[in-house]
């Protein structure tokens, strides 16, 4: 099964960015992937229980295939993704969900430990056949250790066995514990390349704050690679080669160089004001998951959150976030923050999000289903809990709080009046009740067409572009056919910030956008100049932002714009933006702009996404 | 029911992504569909199943076809084979 390890041959793997920078060192394999499956009897009664648990792993497990068929396809093309294909096909198989389920049922196993059973007789089959067939074994250990890391979600323990002595390396495994990484002594650990987590993981903040590059979400990368290999990590785009090529050293060596410089301007940066060279001043904000995060932001320059996304404490658990256990964790953001503004979105689950603590069927289009406000507005005692947990945190004065998906003005006046009622409650408990902005998130296509009516009962509006694009455009992101479809620039998205944008300002009030297409240079300043009074985004893309702000002149981004609404179809706008800007994003030397698009095709041929080993084509 | 006879004639065999094909037209089919393979008879539906055959190039595999677009499954799955799963193409 393991591939030989005297044959040194070049090996890109594509992960999850989760800290920038870049670094060529060698490697040292901490953990391998190493499942430890405890098989138990269950009581009958829990045999359902059992079922649905692993129903979820499999429908989680689907939901990340899908996004790295996606990112395959944008990366390596669709012929490569096909593959992913075969793996939704093999995770939904009749056989394998009837064998697992019927384990669990008539014989009383875990889910986890079913699903063990079935596997592992199936991966041995495999690799006692020959040729291509026994390479077959490594698709479905894929799917194995996917599944796993959902059924034992965390349970796994791995003892660390040795120092670092080297100079200094890049640590590699299967996953990494903060405290693991805090053992190692400061300035030995290069960079981090991880198999598993992503950029919201305790360790990608950790190592974020560190300034340590990483790279997680890496597949099975760490039973490809060995202590010693050199490897480069390239922690701004996600990227890892093993064994890299004269050619990739020469190219990341300019590239570390390059960043170093920028490193040092963009730390020059972090105090700076964000403001316009004539002077327009635009709030840069951070997205957050997490209230640990709220430690960094304002390391990387952030004037406060635009986004906390408050259903991540809902998360990975059977049980509801209590009121105390819910106001402790925003007070931590608002108080930390204090004085700068803490924008706290209520609970935005379904969808793709699904609670267990909440009965949620699953339903045929569940992005347009029983989802965030809708759940909220149904389930008042979920909603209420969390409005009041809200406004305990609010003493401080600097919390705001928004409602997703809002769709009509009837569902904000009712989320209003549920607010109003909860403060009325706790006043009556003597519970001293903050000033707290409420407003509404705009991704909705309904709320762009009545944008007026909302502006006028809300504080302030957020327009989330990631739905709002999805919902214009009728365009699933995910569906690799028609993801080329998904346009940030079509002018009927444009066209929508502008409503929204000359409705809120016709009332006095702001607005954010708290999407991707925040952090993304263009759009950046093409948002800049429809007139968004502040961006929020991932943390670690707020210095470059700024030094784009600062580096145009606000009355002429407000020009250019107006004259990008004026064009009838996406690629008249994106080659005018980039007739605009491209000389002057260039002479920034924006980072996010090198290495995934300069490797040539035959290189991209080349990449192993996610560590899948399969060769494609020829 | 209709029983439909084709030869392998990829260089690989029924690895992962001819079975996805396969699994492909099969579940888009009302019938039921079967495979008969070395004396093994297989849900043409499951990709699991199939793999497991471990069907090798050259090979000849029987589908049995029952149900109301039996006839239209078995021209798919034979312009399939013919095409060679779509694979030796260059």
């Amino acid at each position: 099964m393991k591939m030989p390890h005297n044959v040194k041959q070049r090996k890109m793997f594509v992960g999850k960015a989760a800290s920038p920078g870049y670094v060529i060192a060698k490697t040292k394999l901490i953990v391998r992937q190493r499942f430890t499956v405890s098989p138990f009897k269950i009581p009958k009664e829990s045999a359902a229980n059992q079922i649905e648990f692993f129903r979820r792993g499999v429908a989680q497990v689907k939901r990340e295939i899908l996004n790295l068929r996606d990112l395959t396809i944008q990366m390596a093309g669709r012929e490569e993704a096909q593959i992913f294909d075969s793996h939704l096909m093999i995770l939904q198989d009749p056989s394998l969900i009837d064998s697992v389920i019927s384990l669990i049922r008539d014989e009383q196993w875990n889910a986890s430990y079913a699903f063990h059973l079935f596997m592992q007789k199936l991966i041995e089959n495999f690799e006692n056949s020959k040729g291509i067939f026994k390479e077959r074994a490594l698709d479905l250990k894929d799917i194995y250790n996917r599944m796993l890391l959902h059924l034992n979600s965390g349970e796994n323990n791995f003892v660390l066995q040795e120092e670092i002595e080297e100079e200094g390396v890049v640590l590699a495994g299967f996953s990494i514990g903060p405290n693991m990484l805090m053992n190692f002594n400061k300035g030995k650990v290069l960079g981090l390349a991880i198999d598993s987590g992503s950029a919201t993981s305790h360790v990608s903040i950790l190592a974020r704050s560190m300034q340590i590059p990483a790279v997680l979400g890496l597949g099975n990368l760490s039973e490809l690679i060995n202590t010693g290999d050199l490897l480069i990590l390239d922690g701004t785009n996600g990227i890892v080669i093993i064994d890299p090529d004269e050619n990739d050293i020469s190219k990341y060596k300019k590239q570390i160089e390059v960043f170093q410089n920028q490193k040092l301007e963009l730390f020059t940066m972090r105090d700076l004001e964000p403001i316009t060279m004539d002077g327009k001043y635009i709030r840069l904000s951070a997205n957050i998951e997490r209230y640990e995060e709220a430690g960094e932001i304002t390391s990387f320059g952030a004037t406060g959150v635009g986004l906390y996304r408050s259903e991540f404490l809902y998360f990975g658990r059977d049980s509801l976030p209590t009121r105390s256990e819910q106001a402790e964790a925003y007070r931590k953001v608002s108080h930390q923050l204090d004085p700068l503004p803490v924008t706290i979105r209520t609970l935005d689950a379904g969808g793709d999000k699904m609670l267990s603590s909440v009965n949620m069927e699953s339903e045929s289009n569940p992005f347009m289903g029983w989802r965030s406000i809708r759940l909220c507005l149904d389930r008042k005692d979920i909603f209420r809990e969390q409005l009041k947990a809200l406004i305990e945190a609010g003493d401080r004065g600097n919390l705001k709080v928004m409602f997703p998906m809002i769709s009509s003005v009837s569902e904000i006046e009712k989320a209003k009046e549920i607010y109003n009622d909860c403060c009325t409650e706790l006043k009556a408990e003597g519970i001293p009740i903050p000033k707290i902005e409420l407003g509404a998130m705009i991704e909705i296509p309904s709320a762009v067409m009545i944008i007026e009516e909302i502006a006028k009962r809300v504080d302030f509006l957020s327009i989330g572009t990631n739905d709002l694009i999805q919902f214009t455009l009728a365009v699933d992101r995910s569906n690799g056919k028609i993801a080329s479809m998904y346009e940030p620039h079509h002018p009927a998205i444009l066209r929508s910030i502008k409503m929204v944008v000359d409705a809120a300002h016709k009332e006095g009030i702001s607005v954010s956008v708290c999407g991707e297409m925040a952090a993304d240079p263009l759009s950046t300043l093409l948002l800049l100049g429809l007139g968004v009074d502040e961006f929020s985004m991932v943390s670690w893309c707020i210095m470059e932002c700024k030094k784009i702000i600062r580096s145009v002149n606000y009355d002429e981004a407000r020009a250019i714009s107006a004259e990008a609404l004026k064009f009838s179809d996406t690629d008249s706008i994106n080659n005018f933006l980039r007739k605009k800007y491209s000389q002057k994003i260039r002479n920034l030397g924006i980072s996010s702009f090198v290495t995934t698009q300069e490797f040539s095709s035959s290189d991209r041929a080349l990449v192993r996404v996610d560590g899948q080993i399969e060769r494609v084509g020829s | 029911m209709i029983s439909c006879k084709l030869t392998v004639q990829n260089s690989l065999g029924i690895h992962v992504r001819p079975a996805g094909h396969i699994v492909n037209i099969a579940s888009s089919a009302h019938s039921t569909v079967e495979l008969v393979y070395s004396g093994q008879r297989v849900n043409a539906k499951s990709i699991l199943n199939l793999m497991m055959l471990v069907i090798e190039p050259g090979s000849e595999v029987e589908f049995i076809i029952n149900g109301s677009d039996e006839k239209k499954i078995a021209d798919e799955l034979t312009e399939l084979f013919n095409n060679k799963f779509y694979e030796d193409a260059s």
